[in-house]
C-alpha cells in the first residue's frame, strides 16, 4: 500500500493504469456520506482454498469481456537483509525472464500480444503480478502463472539475473538519481528508522547491493517466500466461476507447499527528538519536508490520520492550502498524507515555498497552524466534507478488474479477510472530530524529521541551516535514523 | 501423498471455517505443462450504442446509457485548443483561462464552489490543451444533477477575481522554474521546439515572459470566445436515461445562447527539413541520457492511419517491441524505450525515445538508429510480427469500453477527429487490411533517416565525446531553450578540437 515505494517492472502504459488502480483502492482523501451508503460498498467474490495453501478469489463482471489476473506474494523489501536491499524488487524481474515451462517472451506474447497487458510490483509488504487480457485466455494466464510458481527455476541462469540487474539499476536512475527531489524517499528510509530496521531501505535498493545479488539469493529467495501458502490469487471479470475453479485447481494444485514463513519483527519507531536534515540536489525551487512516524494499516488510528491530510491540504479551504497557498500566498504548493504500510506508517507534509519566501519562515507558518489545529481540532463538518468522496472513490474502483482484485487481495493478505475493505471503508466513515483533534496532538509531536531540499551550494536555504545536518549523496554518509 | 493431501485439506477446513478448500481433482496422470492451453472462443465486439442529438444552442449532445454501477460521466469537449485560440494572447493564456473557472462566479466564490464540490464529493476539472479543450467530471448518479449545476455555473458565469490571476501566475511561474530541472519535461520541450521552429504552434510553449504578459481582460476575452456551444460536444455516459437527460441538459444550459463555430485547423509551413543532427542539451552529471529522436508526421486523418498503428506496434509501441526488446532487455541501457505517432489535426511528431544510462549513451543511439533502419529498409516485418500486432490491437479494442469516462472519451474523440460514427465496428476490418508491404511503404514515408532530430539531455562532458566517435551525426549544443551555445562558452569546440 506504500505507492510512493512501489517500484513495478516497467514504465510504459500499464504502470499508469497499476497505480491509478492502487491509489484507487485506498479511499483516498477520506470523504463522508449518510449511513446508506455503505449499501453500495459491495463487491460480490467467493474465495476458497488448495490443499497446498494458496488462497484463491473469484469475483465474476460481465460488463466488460476482460479478465484479470493478479497473484500477491507476502514478501517485501522489508524481508530482505541489510547489503542486500532491493532483492524483492529484483527478483519480481527475474521473474518475467520464463520458467520450466513458459520460453522467455511467451508471456508478453500471450498478455499484451493478445489484447492484453501484463506487470509486477513490489513494495515494502508484498510482491504483485498481474495478466489483463481478453476473457477467452483466462486460462493461458493461468497456466503462465503458475508455471512461474511452480517452475522458476528450472530455467534460471546468472546471465538472466545479470540482465535484469542492469535494467533495475536503469530504473534506479530513472525514478531516484536522475529526478529532482528523487532520494527524498530513501532520505526519510534513513533517518526515520533505526539501522537494520525492515523498513529503513529503499524498495528500490541501493547499487552496490544490486550489485552483490547472486544466484544463490535468488534460489533461496524463491524457494522461501514464492510458494502457494505464501500467496494470494485473485480473479476478476468475464469468466465461468466453475471453470475458474478447475483452472486454478490443475494448474496451481500439484505446486507443493512450502514452509512456513517468518515474518520479520518490525519493532514501532518513536523518534525522541526532532532530527533535522539539509540535502543538496540539482534543483532551484527548495522544498521543505517534514515527517512523523505514524501507524500502519493495522491500526485504526490510520483512519483519522488519513481524515486529518485530507482536513490540512487539497482543496482551497483545507487548513494548510488556505494559510500558506491562498491567505499568505507563501507557498506554490502544500501536501499533507498518512502512507500505511503494513506495519509501520508516516505522516508527511511537503511545502514548495514562492519565491521569496524561505523554507525557515514556512515552517513556522506550518508548525503555528498545526499547534492550533492540536489545540481547537476541527468541526464535524470538516470531517464530513474530508469522507463525502469515499463512496465515488470505491465505486470508481470498481470499474476495474484489476483495482478490484487488488481491494480483495489486500484484505486478505494484510487483514486475512477479503472482505476487509468494507470494514475499511466503515471505519474511515466513523472517524470523529475528536479522533482527528486526539491523532494530531498523538502523532503531530516533536519527535520528527525535517528534511530541506535545497539547491547545490545552497545550504543556507534550509530551513533553520545552522541546525541542520548535510545529507549526502551516498547512503554511508547520511547521518541520523542509525542510533 | 495423498495421505498427506487428504490430511492438509482437512486442517485447511477446521482452520478456516469461512474457505472453502477446493478438491484437486485425483491426477491419473501428470499434467503436461509443455501445452500452451489456447484460447477459448473470442468474445463478441459490444461497442456500447449512444443516441446523438443537437441542443438549443447548437451543442451537440451525445448520451449512452450503462446501469451496471450507479455512476455518471459528464463533459463538454471544445473542438479547437490553445492553437488556434490563443494565437494572438501569449502563450499559457489558454490554460490560465481554463484554471480560473473555479476562481469564483457572480453568485460563488472559490471557496464556496470547492465547499460545495467537496460536499458532493466529486471534483470538476477544466483544462484546454493544444486542439481540444474540455470541463467535465465523474459523479454517483445521485450527485450528478448538483454537480452538473456548478459546472455550469462554472463555465458561464465565471468572474476571474484579480488577485487570483496573480496568485496563479505566481504558482506557473514556480512550476516552470522547476521544469527546467526535469529531464524528460527538458527533452520534450526542446523537441518540438528543434522540429516546428519558433513560428509554428507545435514548437511554442509557455515561457516565463508569456505567463507574465497574461493580463486579465486577455483571460476574460478567451474565455468569452472559447466556451461557445457551436463547438461543444456534451457527452454523458452511464446511470442516465437518455431522454430524461436530454431535458436536463436544455434546462441547464438554457441561458447559453447559441454562438461560435467549429475552428479550422490550419497550420503554418514546417520548416525546411534538416540533415539528420544530434542536437545535445547539457545536464551536468546527470545519471541518464534522455533520448527524444524523431520528425514531423502525419494528422490523424491520414489514410496509412491503420498502417502506422501496426507499424509502431511492432516498433515502438508494446513491452516486446523491437525497440524495447533490443535496447532494454537484450542489452540493459535502459528501464525503457517507446516509440509513438502523435497525430491531431496537424503533422504530429512521430517520437522515439527514453532515458539511457550515461555510460550507454553512444551504445544506445546506435541501437535505435539500426532499429529505425531495419524497420525501414534492413529488417521488414515479418508475418509473426505483423500478425502479433494486429491481434493485439483488434482484441484490445473493448478496453476502450471499461469505464464510464473511457466510453465518453472513446465516442467523443471519433467526433474530435472527425471519424465516422461506426468507427469502433469497421476498426477491425481496418487493421486486418494492413499488408507487410504497406508496412514497408508507410516506414519509408514517415522515418525519414536523412532528417531525424535526436535530441540528447545529459551530461554532455562524459557522452559527447563518444558520440562524436559514433559518426552517426553531426552535434549542434542546444540550451534549455533550443538556442545555439555559441563556441566560446563550448568546452568541447576548443580550437583545434
Amino acid at each position: 500500500m506504500a505507492t510512493i515505494n512501489l517500484s513495478v517492472r516497467r514504465i510504459i502504459l500499464p504502470v499508469l493504469v497499476l497505480l491509478l488502480c492502487v491509489s484507487a483502492a485506498r479511499p483516498l482523501a477520506g470523504q463522508r456520506r449518510g449511513s446508506s451508503a455503505a449499501d453500495a460498498i459491495r463487491i460480490p467474490f467467493e474465495t476458497f482454498k488448495l490443499p497446498n495453501g494458496l488462497t484463491a478469489i473469484l469475483s465474476t463482471d460481465k460488463s466488460t469481456p476482460t479478465v484479470a489476473v493478479n497473484i500477491w506474494y507476502h514478501v517485501g523489501s522489508k524481508n530482505e537483509i541489510p547489503g542486500r536491499t532491493g532483492f524483492a524488487h529484483l527478483f519480481e524481474h527475474v521473474m518475467f525472464t520464463g520458467s520450466g515451462h513458459v520460453p522467455y517472451g511467451l508471456h508478453d506474447k500471450l498478455t499484451e500480444g493478445v489484447g492484453g497487458s501484463n506487470n509486477g510490483s513490489t513494495t515494502n509488504d508484498r510482491t504483485n503480478y498481474f495478466e489483463m487480457v481478453p476473457a477467452n485466455y483466462l486460462e493461458s494466464a493461468l497456466w503462465l502463472e503458475s508455471d512461474r510458481m511452480g517452475f522458476l527455476l528450472d530455467k534460471l541462469d546468472i546471465a538472466k539475473l545479470n540482465a535484469q540487474r542492469d535494467i533495475v539499476k536503469n530504473e534506479r536512475r530513472q525514478s531516484i538519481d536522475n529526478q529532482p527531489y528523487g532520494r527524498v524517499s530513501e532520505i526519510f528510509s534513513e533517518a526515520m528508522y533505526p539501522k537494520a530496521h525492515p523498513y529503513s531501505w529503499p524498495v528500490v535498493g541501493y547499487m552496490e547491493d544490486l550489485s552483490a545479488a547472486s544466484e544463490n539469493d535468488v534460489k533461496d529467495f524463491f524457494r522461501l517466500y514464492y510458494a502457494p501458502n505464501n500467496a494470494v490469487l485473485a480473479i476478476v471479470g468475464d469468466f465461468d466461476p466453475a471453470q475458474a475453479k478447475g483452472w486454478v485447481a490443475k494448474y496451481f494444485g500439484d505446486i507443493p507447499q512450502g514452509k512456513p514463513v517468518q515474518r520479520p519483527a518490525v519493532a514501532p519507531v518513536k523518534l525522541e527528538a526532532e532530527k533535522r536534515l539539509v540535502y543538496e540536489d540539482r534543483v532551484q525551487i527548495p522544498r521543505l519536508y517534514i515527517q512523523w512516524p505514524a501507524v500502519g494499516v493495522k491500526h485504526d488510528d490510520g483512519y483519522a490520520l488519513e481524515v486529518l491530510g485530507a482536513i490540512l491540504s487539497g482543496p482551497r479551504t483545507a487548513r494548510l492550502t488556505k494559510a500558506l497557498v491562498y491567505d499568505t500566498q507563501a507557498a506554490a504548493n502544500v501536501s499533507a498524507r498518512q502512507r500505511s504500510s503494513e506495519d509501520v506508517g508516516e505522516f508527511q507534509i511537503t511545502v514548495t515555498p514562492r519565491p521569496g519566501h524561505t523554507l525557515t519562515d514556512l515552517e513556522a507558518s506550518v508548525d503555528d497552524i498545526l499547534q492550533r489545529f492540536i489545540r481547537e481540532g476541527s468541526t464535524a463538518e470538516d470531517v464530513q466534507k474530508a469522507t463525502s468522496g469515499a463512496e465515488l472513490a470505491f465505486l470508481r474502483g470498481l470499474e476495474s478488474n484489476l483495482g478490484k482484485a487488488n481491494q480483495l487481495i489486500d484484505g486478505a493478505v494484510f487483514h486475512g479477510d477479503a472482505h476487509y475493505f468494507r470494514t475499511h471503508y466503515q471505519k474511515l466513515l466513523s472517524v470523529t472530530a475528536a479522533d482527528v483533534k486526539r491523532v494530531a496532538g498523538a502523532y503531530l509531536t516533536k519527535g520528527r524529521v525535517v528534511l530541506s531540499v535545497v539547491p547545490m551550494g545552497k545550504r543556507d536555504q534550509a530551513s533553520k541551516p545552522a541546525e541542520s545536518q548535510p545529507v549526502g549523496e551516498r547512503r554511508s554518509n547520511v547521518p541520523g535514523g542509525r542510533s | 501423498m495423498n495421505t498427506h493431501v487428504r490430511l492438509a485439506r482437512f486442517l485447511y477446513a477446521i482452520a478456516l471455517c469461512a474457505t472453502t478448500v477446493l478438491a484437486v481433482p485425483q491426477a491419473q496422470q501428470p499434467l503436461d505443462r509443455t501445452k500452451v492451453p489456447p484460447p477459448g472462443k473470442p468474445p463478441e465486439l459490444h461497442v456500447p450504442a449512444w443516441t446523438k442529438a443537437v441542443v438549443h444552442n447548437g451543442a451537440t449532445l451525445i448520451v449512452s446509457e450503462r446501469h451496471d454501477l450507479p455512476l455518471v460521466s459528464f463533459s463538454i469537449t471544445f473542438l479547437g485548443g490553445a492553437n488556434q485560440f490563443e494565437t494572438a494572447g501569449p502563450r499559457g493564456l489558454a490554460a490560465m483561462t481554463s484554471s480560473m473557472l473555479n476562481e469564483g462566479t457572480t453568485t460563488k466564490t472559490g471557496d464556496q464552489l470547492s465547499d460545495a464540490l467537496q460536499s458532493l464529493g466529486t471534483n470538476i476539472t477544466a483544462n484546454i490543451g493544444g486542439e481540444e479543450g474540455s470541463i467535465g467530471f465523474v459523479s454517483t448518479k445521485s450527485k450528478f444533477d448538483a454537480t452538473l449545476a456548478i459546472l455550469a455555473d462554472m463555465m458561464m458565469n465565471p468572474v476571474f477575481p484579480p488577485d487570483a490571476l496573480e496568485r496563479l501566475r505566481a504558482r506557473t511561474l514556480v512550476m516552470l522554474t522547476q521544469s527546467k530541472d526535469q529531464p524528460n519535461t527538458i527533452g520534450a520541450t526542446v523537441f518540438a521546439k528543434v522540429l516546428y521552429g519558433a513560428e509554428h504552434p507545435y514548437g511554442q510553449r509557455a515561457t516565463e515572459a508569456s505567463v507574465k504578459a497574461i493580463t486579465r481582460d486577455d483571460v476574460v476575452a478567451l474565455h468569452k470566445a472559447y466556451y461557445q456551444p457551436g463547438r461543444a460536444i456534451i457527452t454523458v455516459v452511464g446511470d442516465v436515461n437518455s431522454a430524461a437527460v436530454k431535458g436536463t441538459i436544455e434546462r441547464v444550459f438554457a441561458a447559453w445562447p447559441k454562438a461560435g463555430e467549429k475552428p479550422s485547423f490550419n497550420y503554418p509551413k514546417l520548416p525546411e527539413r534538416r540533415p539528420t543532427t544530434i542536437y545535445l542539451v547539457d545536464k551536468p552529471k546527470a545519471a541518464q541520457s534522455v533520448f527524444n529522436i524523431g520528425l514531423p508526421g502525419p494528422p490523424r486523418n491520414t489514410p496509412d492511419y491503420f498502417a502506422l498503428q501496426v507499424l509502431n506496434h511492432i516498433l515502438g509501441g508494446q513491452f516486446q517491441s523491437r525497440l524495447n526488446y533490443n535496447i532494454r532487455e537484450v542489452h540493459g541501457y535502459s528501464y525503457g524505450v517507446n516509440s509513438s505517432f502523435a497525430y491531431g489535426r496537424g503533422p504530429g511528431a512521430f517520437r522515439t525515445g527514453g532515458a539511457i544510462m550515461s555510460a550507454k549513451t553512444d551504445a544506445a543511439l546506435s541501437e535505435f538508429m539500426k532499429e529505425l533502419r531495419g524497420i525501414v529498409r534492413d529488417r521488414p516485418v515479418t508475418d509473426e510480427e505483423l500478425q502479433t500486432a494486429k491481434d493485439a490491437l483488434i482484441q484490445g479494442l473493448p478496453r476502450s469500453f471499461a469505464s464510464v469516462s473511457a466510453i465518453g472519451n472513446a465516442i467523443t474523440n471519433l467526433t474530435v477527429q472527425g471519424l465516422p460514427d461506426d468507427y469502433y465496428q469497421g476498426y477491425a476490418k481496418a487493421v486486418s487490411a494492413v499488408t507487410k508491404e504497406d508496412l514497408l511503404r508507410v516506414a519509408k514515408t514517415y522515418i525519414d533517416l536523412d532528417h531525424l532530430a535526436i535530441v540528447i539531455v545529459g551530461d554532455r562532458a562524459s557522452i559527447e565525446g563518444p558520440l562524436k566517435a559514433t559518426g552517426i551525426a553531426p552535434i549542434l549544443i542546444l540550451d534549455l531553450e533550443a538556442n545555439p551555445v555559441s563556441s566560446s562558452s563550448n568546452p568541447g569546440n576548443k580550437p583545434g578540437n
